[in-house]
């Protein structure tokens, strides 16, 4: 699957992976949702369509991540770092404070902030509460 | 998780919003953390890791209080 969204920048659809895997669509359908419950994936609700595969992300958020030819969505402030340190490549990310919702700018060189680095990001949910509901996490 | 310009634009976003704090990092720190997190992702035998192993990486980068704690 992450294969496939590096290779197409989108996550293949149910019908997408039936048809490379030969399989019926009723049982790639299955599959998803029980990689959803596992916390694989995040399937947008009454859906087998992918909304977070994190860290990419598939539904709009303030995060735009520019790194490996493409542009990407970060799930949130911790993904749209992490999609950079998952190509192992360079990177720029285009965010808002969420205060604010003026524009902040990182940018990642070799694994390193080099831009944006004094920045705060604010994590609301404990740990162990993360997957309650992972949208607002 | 969400990114602000200040300790300023902290204070006033959870007050704006009624929330308690949670946990503050740096960019430079959560950029620390997520490189541990993500960076074999798209490794070809990545596999998922066991709660131990996400509470290692946590651990690592000093992040051992409740707040962190995954289980």
């Amino acid at each position: 699957m992450y294969f496939s969204i590096v290779a197409n920048g989108r996550p293949p659809t149910a019908d997408d992976t039936a048809t490379a895997f030969a399989l019926p669509v009723p049982e790639v359908e299955e599959c998803y949702r029980r990689l959803h419950e596992a916390h694989a994936l995040v399937l947008h609700p009454d859906s087998v369509d992918i909304r977070f595969a994190n860290p990419f992300c598939f539904a709009p958020t303030p995060h735009r991540v520019k790194a490996g030819g493409r542009t990407w969505t970060g799930t949130c402030a911790w993904d749209a770092l992490g999609i950079p340190a998952a190509l192992h490549t360079d990177g720029k990310i285009d965010s808002e404070c969420a205060c604010c919702r003026e524009p902040v700018g990182l940018r990642l060189e070799d694994g390193d902030l080099v831009e944006g680095a004094d920045l705060l990001v604010h994590i609301l949910v404990p740990a162990r509460r993360w997957w309650d509901d992972i949208g607002f996490t | 998780m969400v990114f602000l310009r200040s300790e300023e634009h902290l204070v006033r976003w959870l007050d704006a919003n009624g929330w308690e704090p949670g946990a503050t990092l740096t960019a430079a720190k959560m950029n620390e953390v997520s490189r541990a997190w993500w960076e074999s992702r798209l490794d070809p035998g990545w596999r998922p890791r066991t709660t131990q192993e996400s509470q290692a990486i946590l651990d690592s980068a000093g992040l051992t209080d409740d707040f962190w704690q995954l289980g």
